[in-house]
Formats: structure tokens, C-alpha cells, sequence
């Protein structure tokens, strides 16, 4: 279950940060690269997959409690912590970037940025 | 472990960047001292890659490998950096092309950019670049990639006018893009392996029964990644953020773009498809309705080749071709960049395409000589464009004219330059050239040799069309009022001495760049540098 529901939201993310990526305006590039950058860490988590926990992998649990849910692994998770590191400095860079490029051309239309010559 | 052994020099390199660039961005305040630590930076770098290259590789009773345990956990838990012939190979070209571009930029940038963080970033660029080259982890390479780009996009913003902001936002959505597309595939191969350690991934996908894992999306993930390497190293279809980025980073930082950034793209590759990837196999059979089977084999390594021989035939078209039409010598170069890396790319896909063992390691070599007189040759062009254009305000080829008159050693080294692009002996793009023709005649692929020589034309054509226009003709008023600086030139010249240098000498580099493709298809030595293998750790060890 968890895994469609897992399967549902990068591909539905994943959607939705490439009709951002195609339109217009900008701000709205900006947004779909920070969304499809987020699919990814999302479909990283899942590639980790969830196992039947015990309390030899989640020692936290032990004495506190019968039964210890599935667990994802934590591996992915460390991976994941640093590609959102990366991917908030680049969104914010590209957010400046952007701001940037309205003072130079005063639109944010891509249409009417010029040619790339 | 004691001090001072090879192990210990794996990570030099990176520390003594690092430092520099920390040191160089407190230093703000104190343009003179930044300087003065950037450049014994840079000598410090290039001291730590020639004893690397030497005691690892060169030296008689060099171990041919040397590994470094980040932290002391051993691999395959912790991140694991690995100094084999290869890396070695990449770094003594990203150092010699590196200290260069930094003399250069030493010497002529302006108060104000001395100011900038013009310096920091460039020794951060130096060391996204290094990191990418060492280490042996996959996605660590993920996070060296980051580094370099995150430099490269400043610069290309750098100096802040409107198409320079324009060309730095492509740049960056681009990479961002890129980016995930790797998490993609550094994600699926954690999946499907267990593990992203590049030893212990080669052991994994040469015995996929003995660990319990299906190779099957192999085939998948190597090309998702293949697609985000082609993309770093400009190859078509992935070349159209070149032209705008070369065009709007300052000059003497593109020459280290297109020489040492471009070739982590490359060096990917190799790395990728040789020495993780080849011993896995997966039966490839790629099919199109209507042709039947276009690619079929046993390894990863046959779909890489195929994609590969296309890729470089589309670059050295559309690179030679979109250089013979530019207006500014940038971009001239930019294209020819893209038409060059497809001359790379070639030896490469024969060299996956091939089974026999000795073609498959001439191929490497092939690629490894030309890409290296491309690091040399470009960086020496693009070195030349930035005096060009601080002498004379321009680099449009209507504004110029009659350069050689005017400053006789600037033009010496475009012409060499241009030669070593071209393959003229004795230089080294002789070498480069005949090895990867040597290559392409032993494969026997007819069309291939017809691209390569078709290829040679359009270069001849664009780099004489160069000369032509801004060397020789009369004298144009940007030109008349022009004076180079001769510290530039002394630059410039010693650059032209190394290429006519490794052309002449021709004998060691070659050596170097074989021992470097032993080393890249030495699968077994790699991995039990890394992670010496435990008699029982057959089964499948999960975390």
C-alpha cells in the first residue's frame, strides 16, 4: 500500500514539475525544477524500500512498545538529506537568478527573454 | 597508517584545495594576499597531482592503485577515494591547465575582481573537479558534480550583464534537471544492487547470482546516467547550454570549463561503462520496428557503444559545422569544443563496442591522448581569446584583423594552438589524432573513418577561417590601439612549449595514458584495492 501510495506521488510530483518546466514564466520554471527535484527525492526514499522492522535495526524502540513498524532504510535516508541541502542552495539560487534576470530585462516571459545569440 | 604513504596522497589534492579556497575567501579584504595564496595554492596542487601521478603510477615500484578510507570506515560503508592510472591521467591535465588559467587570471584580472570571489570559487571549481576524479563512490560523484557546477554557474554569471544572467539561468535549470535525472539513476542502482560503492558495485553486477540481485534495469540506469555525462561533457544531443555558457564566462575560466570540467563528463564515462559496468552481464537486444535488431551483446558495454558512436558522430558534425559559421572567436571555440569531445567520444564507443582486449585498450588510450590535447590545445586557444580581448575590447571576428603584426607571440600561440587542434606533427594533437584513426582503421568501420577525416576537414576549415579573419588581413582600429600584456604572453608561450613538448616527448605520455587505460579496464585490481575481498562475503551482505 505504502509503496503505490509511494509510486503515486513521484510520478504525480513528477507531473507536475514538467508542465511548470514548460511554462512561461519564469518564477514558474523555478518552481517546476524545485518540484522535479523533490520527485527525485522522493523515488531515492522509495528505492530504499521498507522491511518488517525489529528491534535490532530501530534499538530506539526497544522497551517501549510491542511491535516496531516497517522501517525505510536509512542509508537513503542520509543520501536524500544531502540532495535537499544541494537542491534548496540551487532553488534559491536560481530564485536570485531569476530576480536578476527581471532587473536586466524587465520581464520574467521566456518568450521575451530574446535569443540565446 | 603512517604518514606519508600513497594512501595519504589520494586526498592532498583535495585538502590542498579546499584550504586555498577557504583561505582565499577570508582573504577578501586583502587582494594581494589572496593572490599571492592562490597561487602557492596552485603550486601546492600541482606538487600533491605529480606525486600522485608519480609515486602511484609512474615510479618503477608504484603499487598502480593507492586508496584512501574517508574517516577510516572501510568500503564499501564508508566513501572510498581511489588514485589509480586513470584518475592520475585526469588530474596531471585538470592541474596543468588549472595552474595556467590561475598564472593568467593572477596576473590580469582587475582590481575589483581581485576583490570578488572570483579566486574562492575558482579553487572550489578546481575542487568539485578533483573530488569528481578520486572518488569511488557514486554518489559522492553525484556531490563533486554539484561543487563544480555550483562554481561553473557563477562564473557564468560572473560578469552580470543581461545575455551573461541569461545564459547562467539556462545553464542552471539545465544542471538542476540533471541533477535529478542522476538521483534517478544513482537511486535505481541502489535498488537493484544493494550498494553504491563503484568496487563493490563491480562485484556485485560480475556475480548477480552470488548476491541475489537481478541486473536486468542495469541496462536502464547506465543509460540515465550516460545521458547526465553527456550532458557535462557537451556531447550532442545534450551541447546547446555550450555555446551561451563558453560565451559568458570569462575566458580564462573557460579554458579550464572546456579542459577540465568538460572532461569529468568523459572520464565518467570511462569509469562508468569499464570499470563498473563491463563485467555485469545483461543481454542487450534494442530492436526498431522496421529494422530489426540494431544493437545486440552480452554487456551494458554494447548499448554504450551504440549510443555512444551516434552521440560522437552528431557532435564532430554539428560542432564542425556551427563552427565554421560563428561571428566571435568564443564561439568558434565553443562549437569546435563540441566537435572536439565527439572526436573523444568515437575512440570511446569503439572501445566499448569491441571485444578484443588490446583494441579495447588502444581505443582507451585514443581517447585519453586526444582529450588530453584537448585540455591543452583549447585552454591555450581560450587563454588566447581572454588576451585578445583585454588587448583589443573585442572578440567579434569583424572587429579584428591583422593580430599577427601586432603582437607576433600571441599569434605564435594561436597558431599552435590551432595546429594542435588541427593534428600537425610534431604536436600533440598528432598523437591524438593518428591514435584514434589508428583505432577506427583496426575496427574496421569504414563510415567511422569517413566521419574522422570529414571531421579533420570541417576543423581545418574553421580553425583557418579563424586565423584568416582576425591574424591576418589588414589592421583594424581595435587592433592599431591594442598592447598585450607579457606576462600574458609568457603564459601563453610556456602553455605552446608544454603542447610542442608532450608532441616531441611523445614516449612518456604515452605510457602514462596506457598505464591510465590499463587501470580503467582493470576491474579485478580496482576492486580489491578498494574492498580486498573476505573469503565469505559471497551471500550478499545487506545493510
Amino acid at each position: 500500500m505504502t509503496a503505490f501510495v509511494l509510486a503515486l506521488v513521484v510520478g504525480a510530483l513528477f507531473a507536475l514539475g514538467t508542465f511548470l518546466l514548460l511554462r512561461r514564466d519564469l518564477i514558474r520554471v523555478v518552481w517546476g525544477l524545485a518540484i522535479v527535484g523533490q520527485a527525485a527525492n522522493v523515488y531515492l526514499l522509495a528505492m530504499g524500500g521498507l522491511t518488517e522492522g525489529d528491534f535490532e535495526t530501530v534499538p530506539i524502540l526497544a522497551g517501549h512498545g510491542v511491535d516496531v513498524p516497517a522501517t525505510a532504510d536509512p542509508l537513503v535516508q542520509a543520501l536524500v538529506l544531502t540532495a535537499i541541502v544541494i537542491s534548496f542552495g540551487m532553488t534559491a539560487f536560481a530564485l536570485v537568478l531569476s530576480y536578476r534576470v527581471y532587473e536586466e530585462h524587465d520581464t520574467l516571459d521566456v518568450s521575451e527573454l530574446g535569443d540565446r545569440e | 597508517m603512517p604518514v606519508g604513504t600513497p594512501s595519504d596522497l589520494v586526498i592532498a589534492p583535495m585538502l590542498i584545495v579546499l584550504v586555498t579556497a577557504v583561505l582565499t575567501l577570508v582573504l577578501g579584504r586583502r587582494p594581494r594576499a589572496r593572490v599571492g595564496v592562490s597561487l602557492v595554492g596552485g603550486a601546492g596542487y600541482v606538487l600533491a597531482v605529480t606525486a600522485i601521478a608519480w609515486y602511484v603510477v609512474l615510479a618503477p615500484d608504484a603499487p598502480g592503485i593507492a586508496t584512501y578510507q574517508v574517516a577510516d570506515l572501510p568500503a564499501p560503508f564508508g566513501i572510498t577515494l581511489v588514485a589509480d592510472g586513470l584518475s592520475a591521467f585526469m588530474l596531471t591535465m585538470v592541474a596543468a591547465i588549472g595552474i595556467t588559467s590561475l598564472v593568467f587570471s593572477a596576473r590580469t584580472l582587475p582590481e575589483l575582481d581581485r576583490r570578488s570571489y572570483y579566486f574562492p570559487l575558482f579553487h572550489f571549481l578546481l575542487l568539485g573537479v578533483t573530488g569528481a576524479f578520486l572518488t569511488g563512490d557514486l554518489f559522492n560523484l553525484f556531490v563533486w558534480f554539484e561543487v563544480m557546477l555550483m562554481a561553473s554557474y557563477i562564473f557564468v554569471a560572473y560578469y552580470g550583464g543581461a545575455q551573461h544572467t541569461r545564459a547562467a539561468f539556462w545553464y542552471v535549470a539545465l544542471n538542476l534537471l540533471a541533477s535529478a535525472v542522476f538521483l534517478l539513476g544513482v537511486g535505481g542502482l541502489y535498488a537493484t544492487t544493494g550498494t553504491l560503492n563503484m568496487a563493490d558495485l563491480a562485484r556485485r553486477l560480475a556475480e548477480p547470482a552470488a548476491y541475489g540481485i537481478d541486473p536486468g534495469p542495469v541496462v536502464g540506469l547506465l543509460a540515465l546516467l550516460l545521458s547526465v555525462f553527456a550532458i557535462k561533457a557537451g556531447l550532442v544531443p545534450f551541447q546547446f547550454w555550450i555555446p551561451t555558457a563558453y560565451r559568458s564566462a570569462p575566458p580564462q575560466v573557460t579554458a579550464v570549463l572546456a579542459g577540465a570540467s568538460k572532461k569529468v563528463g568523459i572520464y565518467a564515462i570511462l569509469r562508468l561503462s569499464f570499470t563498473i559496468f563491463a563485467g555485469a552481464q545483461v543481454g542487450v537486444d534494442l530492436a526498431v520496428p522496421g529494422v530489426g535488431t540494431v544493437v545486440a551483446g552480452t554487456s551494458p558495454l554494447a548499448f554504450v557503444g551504440a549510443a555512444l558512436f551516434v552521440m560522437a558522430a552528431a557532435s564532430i558534425l554539428v560542432g564542425g559545422i556551427g563552427a565554421v559559421g560563428r561571428s566571435s572567436l568564443e564561439g568558434i571555440l565553443a562549437y569546435s569544443s563540441i566537435g572536439q569531445v565527439g572526436f573523444i567520444a568515437v575512440p570511446v564507443a569503439i572501445a566499448a563496442t569491441t571485444t578484443a582486449p588490446e583494441l579495447r585498450q588502444l581505443a582507451i588510450v585514443a581517447a585519453l591522448v586526444y582529450a588530453l590535447n584537448h585540455t591543452l590545445a583549447k585552454g591555450l586557444l581560450f587563454l588566447s581569446v581572454g588576451a585578445v580581448r583585454s588587448a583589443t575590447g573585442t572578440s567579434q571576428l569583424a572587429d579584428l584583423g591583422g593580430l599577427a603584426g601586432r603582437s607576433p607571440p600571441l599569434a605564435i600561440a594561436f597558431f599552435v594552438g590551432s595546429l594542435a587542434l588541427v593534428g600537425i606533427p610534431p604536436l600533440s594533437g598528432f598523437f591524438g589524432k593518428l591514435l584514434v584513426f589508428d583505432a577506427a582503421a583496426r575496427a574496421g568501420t569504414m563510415p567511422v573513418l569517413v566521419l574522422l577525416v570529414g571531421g579533420s576537414v570541417l576543423t581545418i576549415a574553421y580553425t583557418t577561417r579563424t586565423w584568416n579573419r582576425s591574424f591576418w588581413g589588414t589592421r583594424t582600429a581595435a587592433v592599431s590601439r591594442a598592447t598585450v600584456d607579457p606576462v600574458k604572453i609568457g603564459v601563453l608561450l610556456a602553455l605552446t612549449g608544454t603542447i610542442l613538448a608532450v608532441g616531441i616527448g611523445f614516449e612518456p605520455v604515452y605510457e602514462f595514458a596506457d598505464a591510465a587505460a590499463a587501470a580503467a579496464l582493470d576491474v579485478e585490481g580496482y576492486v580489491e584495492a578498494v574492498d580486498p575481498a573476505d573469503p565469505d562475503a559471497a551471500g550478499g551482505e545487506q545493510m
